[in-house]
Order: C-alpha cells, then sequence, then structure tokens
C-alpha cells in the first residue's frame, strides 16, 4: 500500500500548536515555540492552548474540535504539533471533517492519546503521520537531543534512521514494512469501530504507560483474539512505564507477558526501542515504508528509500 | 486457525447458517429473536453445582460459607481443582483452569457452574475451552465482573443463557449479620436457578429516563465488555436491554469506555439500558474531569429513546441481584417507579 505522504516543511513555514485532549498551561509550551522557531519555523498558536477550562480537558468539545479543525484546514499551516495528550480525542475524533486534510495533507506529530488521531487516519485515509514528542517534552531540552533533533529531521524530510541496543528477548531477523502503530490502550480502544486498523505487513510498535499489568495483558489478548498479531511483518516494543501491579504481583512484568503473547509467532520483535512516555522516544514515521533489522548487535530500523 | 476453530464450534447450531455470509471473524448479528436463544434446564433439589476459579484465586476455606448456602438449597456441590490452586493472580494456570473448566463444561452430572470469583484471566482461556458438549445440553454458568467474558462469549457465539450474579466471594460468613439487600441478592440466585420468573424492587432514581422496552438481557462489566471489541467474544447488544457496571476507573477512562460502545455500535439500537453501581476512582487533584457517571451516560444516548435506569442494583456492591443473560426481559420506567422483569 502506498500512502500519501503530507509536503516536508522548509523554514518559513508555520507549525501550529493544539490541545485536541488534556488542559495544559500556556507557558509550558514556550520552550517548544522558541525551539521550533529557532529551526527557521512560524508558530501559530492554537485557543485550546492555555484556554480558560477548569477542569481536565484544554476546552469544551466544541472549542477542542473546532481548534484542531482550523488548524487542519488552514492551508498556512503546514505542521500540527500537539502540546500533549491525556485524554479526549475519542469524544470529537468522529465529528472532525478530514475534507481539506486529504486533499492538502500536512504533518500531524504527537503521540499517546493521539495514537487515536493516527489510526483513524491511517485507516481511513492512509496519509502518513508522525508519532512522536509533543511540547511537553522540550521542556527540559539539552542542546543536540536526539529525540527533540529527531523532530525537525521528520517534519523537513530527511530520510529516518535509528538505532537501538540489543535486548535478551529480542527475535532477530530482518523485515520490510509499513511502520505503524502507537499506544496499546488506544489500539485496543479503536478494535471493531470506525479507526481499527489492519496490522497485516506492518511493523507493528507499541508502548504504554501508567496500566495494570494484569490489564496490559488483557488488552495484548484482546489484540490477539482480534488477530492484530497474526500477521505483521515484525513488532517493535517500546517503552512500558509505571506500570501498577495488584497486591497479589502479577508474576511477569510487561516485556515478559508480550514475549508470551508473541512466542506463537516466527515474525522478528524487539524489546527497548526508544518510543513510549519517556524521554528516549523517537520521531517515527506512520504510514511510510520501513525496513527493520535485528541483529545480535543491535536494531537498526530506517526509512526505505522509494 | 481461530476462525476455523470458531466455525468448527458453530457446526450444528443453528447459527452456522449465520455465520457462513460473515467475511469477518467478528459477525455483527441482525436482531435476535426470542426464540433464538436456548435456556439451560432449570435446577432441583438434588441437582450438582460445580465450583471452579477460572480467573482469580480462592481457597477451599473461602469458599466454605457458599458451600454452606449451597447444600442448604437442597444442591449436591462438586468442588473444582483449582480452588485452593494458585499461580500469582490466578486459580491456577491457564492448563489447569482450562482443564478444570472443561471437565465441568463436559460433565452430564453437574447441572451449574458457579465461578468461585472473578479477578482477571478468562480471556487467556476462552479460545481454549470446547462448548460442544455444553452447546448440546446447556447449563448454568453463574457469575460476573471477569466472568463477563463467558456471558459475553455465549451471547456471542452460542445464544446460551447464563447468570450474572454473586460469586462464592460474596456469601457472607454470617447470614444473619449480612444487610437486607446483600442477603436478598443472595437468594436471587436460589430463585435464578430453580426457575422463578425474576422481578427486582428497583428503587427510583429521579435522574432516570422515562419509557418501556423489550429485549433479551445482555451486559455485564463495561471494561471487560470494551476489553472484548473485536474478539469471538464481542457482546451483541441489538434489540437487547444491556446493564453495565465497574469499579476502580476514572471517569475519564469510563468516557472512553462509553466512547467504544458507541463507536463500535453497542448503544444505537437498546430495548432499554440499565446503569448498575459505578465505583468511581476519584478524579487526581487538578484534573477534575468535570462530569459524572449519569453526565457521561445521558451524553451518549441523547441521540435515542429508549429507557434508562440508573442505580440499577448490580455491580461490586452489596445488592447485586441475579439477572438471567440471554432471557427476554421487560423495563417500564414512569413517573414515580421502575418495574423489570422477566418477560412471560
Amino acid at each position: 500500500m502506498s500512502n500519501t505522504i503530507p509536503p516536508f516543511l522548509k523554514s518559513g513555514d508555520t507549525i501550529g500548536i493544539v490541545c485536541p485532549a488534556g488542559y495544559m498551561a500556556a507557558e509550558r509550551i514556550v520552550p517548544c515555540v522558541n525551539t521550533l522557531k529557532s529551526w527557521g519555523f512560524r508558530i501559530k498558536i492554537g485557543k485550546t492552548v492555555g484556554g480558560i477550562s477548569s477542569n481536565y480537558f484544554s476546552g469544551t468539545d466544541t472549542e477542542r474540535l473546532e481548534d484542531l479543525q482550523e488548524m487542519l484546514d488552514d492551508k498556512d499551516v503546514s505542521a500540527i504539533i500537539f502540546g500533549r495528550g491525556g485524554y479526549g480525542l475519542s469524544r470529537i475524533i468522529d465529528l472532525i471533517s478530514f475534507k481539506k486534510f486529504r486533499k492538502y495533507p500536512k504533518w500531524i506529530l504527537g503521540y499517546s492519546d493521539i495514537s487515536l488521531l493516527h489510526a483513524h487516519i491511517y485507516a481511513n485515509y492512509e496519509i502518513a503521520t508522525a508519532h512522536g514528542p509533543m511540547a511537553g517534552a522540550f521542556l527540559d531540552l539539552v542542546p543536540g537531543d536526539p529525540y527533540i533533533e529527531s523532530i525537525r529531521e521528520l517534519l523537513s524530510g530527511k530520510k529516518m534512521r535509528y538505532s537501538c541496543n540489543p535486548h535478551l528477548f529480542n527475535r532477530n531477523g530482518e523485515a520490510e514494512g509499513v511502520l505503524m502503530g502507537g499506544n496499546l490502550t488506544l489500539m485496543a480502544h479503536v478494535l471493531d469501530g470506525p479507526s481499527e486498523f489492519k496490522t497485516r505487513g506492518l511493523l507493528l510498535f507499541i508502548e504504554d504507560i501508567g496500566e495494570y499489568l494484569y490489564n496490559i495483558d488483557r488488552m495484548l489478548h484482546q489484540l490477539e483474539r482480534a488477530g492484530k498479531f497474526q500477521k505483521p511483518a515484525a513488532v517493535i516494543v517500546g517503552s512500558f512505564t509505571d506500570l501498577k501491579d495488584t497486591e497479589r504481583p502479577f508474576g511477569k512484568n510487561a516485556y515478559e507477558i508480550i514475549r508470551d503473547i508473541l512466542s506463537a509467532y516466527e515474525y522478528p520483535v524487539c524489546y527497548g526501542f526508544p518510543v513510549g512516555h519517556v524521554k528516549e522516544n523517537f520521531a517515527l514515521k506512520c504510514g511510510v515504508e520501513h525496513r527493520l533489522k535485528i541483529e545480535k548487535d543491535g536494531v537498526l530500523l530506517e526509512e526505505v528509500n522509494s | 486457525m481461530k476462525r476455523k476453530r470458531f466455525l468448527g464450534s458453530l457446526l450444528g447450531s443453528p447459527l452456522l447458517a449465520a455465520a457462513a455470509f460473515q467475511d469477518d471473524q467478528t459477525p455483527k448479528s441482525g436482531i435476535l429473536g426470542e426464540n433464538d436463544w436456548r435456556i439451560p434446564s432449570y435446577l432441583k433439589p438434588g441437582d450438582t453445582i460445580g465450583i471452579t476459579c477460572p480467573a482469580g484465586y480462592m481457597t477451599v476455606a473461602e469458599i466454605q460459607p457458599a458451600v454452606q448456602v449451597l447444600k442448604s438449597w437442597g444442591f449436591n456441590l462438586r468442588i473444582g481443582r483449582t480452588v485452593g490452586e494458585r499461580d500469582f493472580i490466578f486459580g491456577g494456570t491457564d492448563g489447569e483452569r482450562i482443564s478444570d473448566m472443561q471437565q465441568m463444561l463436559d460433565d452430564p452430572s453437574i447441572q451449574a457452574i458457579m465461578c468461585a470469583r472473578g479477578g482477571y484471566g478468562i480471556v487467556r482461556i476462552i479460545d481454549q475451552l470446547d462448548f460442544r458438549k455444553f452447546v448440546e445440553k446447556p447449563k448454568w454458568i453463574i457469575g460476573f465482573s471477569d466472568i463477563t467474558v463467558i456471558h459475553a462469549h455465549l451471547n456471542h457465539n452460542y445464544r446460551i443463557a447464563s447468570i450474572h450474579s454473586k460469586m462464592c466471594n460474596s456469601f457472607p460468613e454470617h447470614p444473619e449479620l449480612a444487610e437486607k439487600g446483600q442477603w436478598e441478592s443472595i437468594l436471587s440466585i436460589r430463585l435464578a436457578l430453580t426457575g422463578r420468573r425474576i422481578e427486582y424492587p428497583v428503587s427510583f432514581d429521579a435522574s432516570n429516563r422515562r419509557g418501556t422496552g423489550l429485549g433479551i438481557l445482555a451486559g455485564g462489566n463495561l471494561k471487560t465488555i470494551e476489553t472484548l471489541a473485536g474478539t469471538g467474544s464481542d457482546l451483541r447488544t441489538e434489540g437487547m436491554i444491556l446493564f453495565l457496571e465497574d469499579l476502580g476507573e476514572y471517569l475519564y477512562n469510563i468516557d472512553r469506555m462509553f466512547y467504544n460502545l458507541k463507536r463500535t455500535g453497542k448503544l444505537d439500537k437498546l430495548g432499554g439500558l440499565l446503569i448498575g453501581a459505578f465505583r468511581v476512582k476519584p478524579d487526581d487533584p487538578g484534573d477534575e474531569f468535570g462530569r459524572s457517571v449519569y453526565n457521561i451516560v445521558m451524553e451518549q444516548v441523547a441521540d435515542y429513546k429508549y429507557p434508562v435506569c440508573f442505580n440499577f442494583p448490580v455491580g461490586h456492591v452489596k445488592e447485586n441481584y441475579a439477572l438471567k443473560c440471554g432471557v427476554q426481559h421487560e423495563l417500564n420506567i414512569n413517573s414515580d417507579r421502575v418495574i423489570f422483569r422477566e418477560a412471560l
């Protein structure tokens, strides 16, 4: 399948920042704004950034929808970076009009709750999106941070290339396919609904945070029972952080749970890939063909030259 | 492979013809007629109830209050090998839990199976259970919480009725000291098992949406239902009266789960909606969700007309009456009362 790749950005292009889910104070996006400006981009800040909301959300459903819709439709905005995730896209996803976006695709960058948007766009419109750090990740930025730098590389059209250390659980091998995935909870959440995507042939990546171990197990069994682990070309396991356990321990950590479930298959699997709710979170091009090499010395994921 | 097993398990059942037209492993059905469902034989004194732990662990000592009560009702008991077994949070390894449950499903001298408790674990074994003998001669399966997986599995694949109720871990040690609602909930299991027509007192809630509804009863634990979407146990709700309960979830997560129900088409063609107990995890300071369970539910059902009942006595609370999933019920909510009963 060949997906549409939105145009890459040039110096002087405009990036919009919105918060379609959880609330974020305006001052928390300042480091992000400054960095993006230093890269030569102009910034358009949406109304939902530091809005007047007093509850969980960055604004009412209508406000969040309108802000995102305006950024999607504005031809002067070449990319959208989300302030943060949290929860909230589920409430507005079916109300978003992708009419103009389909005609004039642009890069959409985020993760966590934004996985829903990646899934929805990939499943319905076959347009590439960017899974990666959001505005909050710029807060403790040190110069030369390769993860933040990967955003710049992605937006400017560089062929992506990532490497990481080997992991004891890795199943070595080589695979080529479209890179796609995201937050495990959201991937389970979209099953059987209008944002569910097919996983056949994918380099499928997963990550999660804050869940009970038994719930990780349950969601993985859900995906397994829905056939999602049957035919990917490979699985890339990112970070599973801040997990909780029951009083009586589950008895396995997240990677052991995943290894158990994937033991029924033979495709390559790597663990500890730098994607997830951690500082080590590369910007990844979802919907774009990549090659994955898992060897005993390390893991290499690189975009396939088309 | 899964698909083959799924179809194989339907051979000889009336579902096969319908399933043959589906090109997906998660067929969505049309409206189910009352007559498509099968009700296991009701129990008589002298019949045998098996007790097993298909999910969480429970000790032999812990099931004694249930054993005493069930015996006092005139039933014989068969205690499965998983009672007293433990593999971390589970009542034995997957293999042990499968084998215990399978034996109870297949044994013709067992007329009902009560799951000792919920917890977590059934999705790990449900696809390995062979329901062929059970489908030939259905028996009652009793439980709730994680046992919702079994109720949903029977709803999705076999249309065989089952009982959503308290389990061994909810039987009071001293029945005489139990609160009225708790003890009545325990007694309701006997009534359901022996074929009494279900009719429960539902306290009136001013938030209810009035109306009348008729439909097969389906439902259970919301989180469990959400995590069955897309699988071979996905709950079918079309034309049915749906009941939901949950505990320990943040409000934002309950909201997301209701969006999941909506986006998977489970809320649009109901005969009625029964909202049981939702023991919510309090919002973290600064992250106030700003909506109650009532707000969340009413937002989702605003486009539909069916009756909605709040404060229905089902869930992880003392008042958790036995409900017959897969059996036709009627719901009548008017300005000052709620009537919920098994349809004649």
